[in-house]
C-alpha cells in the first residue's frame, strides 16, 4: 500500500564519536558491511517503503556523503518528480545566525513538500526494513508522533535513549543514558510524524533559538504533544562507538544476521564501483568472512570484514578485522582485533594486535 | 544530432550456435563471463575508455537478455543526451520488413542511424570477443595511412593460420590479399572481425553491396573483397594483446580460467582500462567458517559454504557446506547443493545442481552411455542449460550439455524442472 511520506536523513551526530572513523567523514558516510555506507541503509530502507521525496541533512565534512550520494541515481532517486536532495548548512547571505540557520535548510526542503507524513531517521542503527507497517500503524493510532524502539538497546552503550511508555503504548517519559533504566525499551532513531507537525515543531525551536533537530528534541516534547512507541522486532546493529561499530560488523558475518541486513526482499543499494572480481589465491584461506569485488587474498583471513579492493599478501593472517577499501596488508603482516580505514598501508611483517573489548583503530590513509 | 568523429556499431545478432544450450535463449555477447560481467561488457567499455560516446548495438537473435541488460547505457556512461548507447533492431519499413541477413546487410540497413551523426569514421566490432582495445591508437593508424578501411589484425600461430580470414600485407601493412581459412597460408595474420571506415566508403559499399543479388552480404566474404578488387587504400593494423573469441564451449571455459591461471593477460584489475558492467545490486561476498576457496575468484551476492577450487562464480552463486567444485564455470545464480561434486564444468544462470548429483570425471556413467553427450562439449567440459533444476543424484559425465531433451525415460532424463531466465 502507498503511503503519502517524505523523508529526512540526520546524517551526522554531534553526540555520538567514532574516533578515528569518523575523522574525515560524516557518521552517514562511515563504511560498512564490505560495499556500503550507513546511509545506504537509511535510503534504501525509504526506497523500498516507497518514499521517494528524501532531504538528507548534514553538518561539517559532508564531502565524502555527497560524493556518495551524488544525484541518487544508485537508489533510483534521480528524478524529475520529488527525489533526492542533499541539504547541507544553510547559510543565508551575510545575516547568519548562527547554528540555528542549518535548520533552514531543511525548513525550506520540506516545506516545498507536498506529503502528509514524515519518516526521519537519524544514522546510527543498521537496520534493513520498509516503513510501510510503521507508517501505518502510526496514522491509525491518531498519535501526533511515533517513535520507533526496540528491546536490545539498553545492552549498548550511550547515547541511549529509553522509553517509559503506559498500557497504552505511549510515551510517558524518556530518558538519556539513565543510570537505572526503567525499561528495556530503547529508541531506535526513527518516527514517523506530520509534515506541518514537524514543521511547526521546528519554527518554534528557531524561535527560541535551539539549533538543533534531532530525534531526541522531538521525543522530549511528548509534553505537548501525544507521543507513541512502536516496538521493531527485526535485527537492528546501533553504531553508538568504535566498539559497538566492531561489534555490529562481527554480528553481520553471523548467518542469521546477515540473512535480516542483506537477503530479505528489500535490496540494499549503494553506488556502484566497477571493480574487477574478488581474486582468491593459491595460498589463500579464507574462513568465516565477508570480501568485497577488487580483493586479492593470498594469505589467511577469518572472521573478518574486507572492502573492496583491499589486498592481503601471502603469509599474513588476519582474524576479528575490519579492512577499509583499498588497503594493502604486506606479507607476513599478522592483524588481530584491527580496524583499518581506507588507503591505508601496512608494510610486511607488521604485528597490530587489539582486544575484542578494545580494537585498534588506524585512520584513512596511514602507513604503518 | 550532433556531429561526431566516429560512431561505433556493435554486432550483437548472432546466435552463437556452438555454444549450444548457452545461447538457446540469449544472444552470445549477453552470456555472463568472467565472473561479474557480460560479454559485451568488453566491446562497450573499450568504446566508452576510447572516448567513442556513440555506439550502436544491433540485435536480433534473442535479443531480450541483451537488450535489457544494455538498456539505456548508464553502466558503460553511454546514457547520454548526445549520442550515447543505441539498441537497433531490425524493424518494419513500407517496403516491408527484413531481418539483419548477414552483418553487411545489418550495417545497411542502419545507414540512416549512422547518418544522424554524419561522422568521419565508422568503427565495425562484433559483441562477442574478449579483449581490451584502445580504438583510437587504431583510429590514428587509419588516418595516417590515409586509408579507406584499416582491419585490426592479430598474429595467430602458423599452425592455426589455416582457421582464420588471413590478411596478406606488404611492409608497410597495405593489405594486398583476403584469404579466407587458407589451405596453405601466406601471412599468420587473422583478421579480428574489427574495421574502422572512412563513412563515405562504407556507405558506397554497402549500397553496391546491397544491389549484388549474389552477394551473403558478409563484411569478411564480400565487402572487404570487393574493396579490394576495387584498388581501395586497405591497412591493417597490428594488434598486440590478449583477445579471444569465446564462440566455443572449449574456448568460452578457457578464456574464463585465463582470468585465474593468467590474470595479467586481460588484467581485469587495470584501473586505467575498467570493464564496466550493469550493477546486480548484491551484497558482498559471503565466505563460510566451513569454506575452502582458492585459485578462484567471486562477486557480489557469492555465498560459498562448499570447497571451491580453480573456478569462476558469477554474482549470487551459493556452494552449499559439502559441495566440491573444480575448474568450474558457474554463472550468475547457480546454487550447487550439499554433497555435490562438479568437475570442469559450466553451470548455467539460476540454474541448480541439486544434492549428490556428480558431473565430470567423477560421474558413475560413460559419456558415451549418457543421452546428453554433445559434439560442442569437448576437452571434458560439461555444460548445465540456463535454468535447469537437475534431479537429486544424476551423474553427468565429461563432454555432456545438459538441456531439456524430447523423448527421455524418465531414467536418462537428469532434469527435475525448469525455469525462464535471463
Amino acid at each position: 500500500m502507498r503511503i503519502d511520506t517524505c523523508g529526512l536523513i540526520l546524517a551526522d551526530d554531534k553526540r555520538i564519536n567514532l574516533g578515528e572513523l569518523m575523522r574525515p567523514r560524516a557518521l552517514g558516510a562511515v563504511p560498512f558491511g564490505g560495499r556500503y555506507r550507513i546511509i545506504d541503509f537509511n535510503l534504501s530502507n525509504m526506497v523500498n517503503s516507497g518514499i521517494t521525496s528524501i532531504g538528507v541533512s548534514t553538518f561539517n565534512k559532508y564531502k565524502s556523503l555527497m560524493d556518495h550520494i551524488g544525484t541518487g541515481s544508485a537508489w533510483d532517486l534521480d528524478r524529475k518528480r520529488q527525489g533526492l536532495s542533499i541539504l547541507p548548512p544553510y547559510i543565508s547571505s551575510d545575516a547568519y545566525a548562527g547554528e540555528s540557520d542549518d535548520l533552514l535548510g531543511i525548513l525550506n526542503f520540506f516545506r516545498a513538500r507536498r506529503e502528509q507524513y514524515m519518516i526521519i531517521t537519524s544514522s546510527n542503527v543498521i537496520m534493513t526494513t520498509a516503513y510501510n507497517d510503521f507508517v501505518e500503524s502510526h496514522v491509525e493510532s491518531g498519535a501526533d508522533m511515533s517513535v520507533m524502539y526496540n528491546r536490545d538497546g539498553i545492552n549498548s552503550g550511550e547515547p541511549n535513549l529509553i522509553l517509559d511508555l503506559d498500557r497504552r503504548g505511549h510515551l510517558r517519559e524518556a530518558y538519556t543514558n539513565p543510570a537505572k533504566p526503567v525499561s528495556t525499551r530503547s529508541s531506535l532513531g526513527t518516527v514517523c510524524i506530520k509534515r506541518e507537525l514537524f514543521l511547526d515543531m521546528i519554527s518554534y525551536a528557531i524561535s527560541r533559538g535551539i539549533p538543533e533537530v534531532s530525534i531526541e528534541y522531538l521525543i522530549r516534547e511528548h509534553k505537548s504533544i501525544n507521543v507513541r512507541g512502536y516496538e521493531y522486532k527485526g535485527v537492528a546493529l546501533r553504531i553508538n562507538s568504535v566498539q559497538e561499530y566492531f561489534d555490529a560488523t562481527m554480528r553481520s558475518l553471523t548467518e542469521d544476521v546477515a540473512e535480516a541486513l542483506y537477503w530479505t526482499e528489500n535490496p540494499v543499494y549503494t553506488k556502484v564501483k566497477d571493480e574487477a572480481p574478488a581474486f582468491f589465491g593459491e595460498t589463500s584461506e579464507v574462513k568465516g568472512s565477508m570480501v568485497s569485488d577488487g580483493c586479492y587474498i593470498a594469505g589467511e583471513v577469518s572472521e573478518s570484514m574486507l572492502f573492496r579492493g583491499v589486498q592481503v599478501g601471502e603469509g599474513a593472517k588476519l582474524d576479528n578485522c575490519i579492512i577499509f577499501q583499498n588497503t594493502q596488508i604486506g606479507e607476513g603482516c599478522t592483524l588481530s582485533h584491527v580496524i583499518i580505514d581506507k588507503n591505508c598501508t601496512i608494510r610486511p611483517g607488521i604485528s597490530l594486535i587489539g582486544q575484542p573489548d578494545y580494537p585498534v583503530v588506524i585512520g584513512k590513509g596511514a602507513t604503518v | 544530432m550532433q556531429k561526431k568523429d566516429m560512431v561505433a556499431m556493435i554486432l550483437a545478432g548472432g546466435q552463437g550456435s556452438r555454444l549450444g544450450a548457452l545461447t538457446n535463449q540469449m544472444a552470445k555477447p549477453a552470456v555472463p563471463f568472467g565472473s561479474r560481467y557480460r560479454i559485451i561488457d568488453f566491446p562497450l567499455s573499450n568504446c566508452t575508455n576510447s572516448g567513442i560516446d556513440t555506439v550502436g548495438v544491433l540485435t536480433q537473435y534473442q535479443p531480450l537478455a541483451l537488450n535489457t541488460y544494455v538498456s539505456n547505457g548508464h553502466p558503460w556512461d553511454l546514457d547520454r543526451n548526445n549520442g550515447g548507447a543505441f539498441i537497433l533492431p531490425p524493424y518494419q519499413q513500407i517496403e516491408g520488413t527484413d531481418w539483419y541477413t548477414n552483418t553487411a546487410n545489418a550495417i545497411f540497413q542502419n545507414l540512416g542511424f549512422i547518418q544522424n551523426f554524419d561522422p568521419k569514421y565508422v568503427l565495425i566490432l562484433s559483441g562477442d570477443h574478449v579483449y581490451k582495445m584502445d580504438y583510437n591508437k587504431m583510429l590514428n593508424h587509419h588516418i595516417k595511412n590515409e586509408a579507406d578501411v584499416t582491419i585490426a589484425v592479430i598474429e595467430v600461430p602458423w599452425d592455426e593460420a589455416s582457421r582464420f580470414g588471413i590478411m596478406n600485407t606488404d611492409e608497410d601493412m597495405k593489405i594486398t590479399e583476403f584469404q579466407e581459412k587458407p589451405a596453405e597460408p601466406e601471412s599468420n595474420l587473422a583478421s579480428m572481425g574489427i574495421y574502422i571506415f572512412t563513412w563515405d566508403v562504407l556507405k558506397k559499399s554497402l549500397r553496391a553491396d546491397a544491389r549484388d543479388k549474389d552477394s551473403a552480404h558478409d563484411f569478411g566474404k564480400n565487402i572487404i573483397p570487393a574493396l579490394l578488387d576495387a584498388g581501395s587504400n586497405l591497412v591493417a593494423y597490428t594488434f598486440d594483446g590478449y583477445w579471444k573469441d569465446v564462440g566455443t564451449i572449449f574456448s568460452l571455459w578457457e578464456a574464463n580460467m585465463d582470468l585465474l591461471d593468467t590474470p595479467d593477460e586481460i588484467d581485469l584489475r587495470d584501473a586505467s582500462w575498467r570493464i564496466y558492467s550493469r550493477n546486480p545490486v548484491k551484497p558482498a561476498h559471503y565466505i563460510s567458517e566451513s569454506a575452502t576457496i582458492k585459485n578462484s575468484c567471486t562477486t557480489d551476492g557469492c555465498r560459498v559454504m562448499g570447497h571451491v577450487e580453480h573456478s569462476v562464480l558469477g554474482h549470487s552463486v551459493i556452494v552449499e557446506e559439502g559441495a566440491i567444485v573444480r575448474d568450474s564455470v558457474l554463472l550468475p545464480g547457480s546454487i550447487i547443493r550439499s554433497g555435490a561434486v562438479v568437475d570442469k564444468a559450466i553451470i548455467g544462470l539460476d540454474s541448480v545442481v541439486s544434492r549428490n548429483v556428480k558431473i565430470g570425471h567423477t560421474a558413475d556413467k560413460k559419456t558415451e552411455d549418457c543421452v546428453y553427450e554433445n559434439e560442442y562439449c569437448s576437452h571434458g567440459i560439461s555444460v548445465v542449460d540456463n535454468g535447469v533444476i537437475l534431479k537429486e543424484n544424476a551423474q553427468i559425465p565429461e563432454n555432456c550439455m545438459v538441456e531439456p531433451l524430447e523423448g527421455l525415460s524418465e531414467e536418462d532424463d537428469v532434469i527435475e524442472s525448469t525455469q525462464l531466465v535471463w
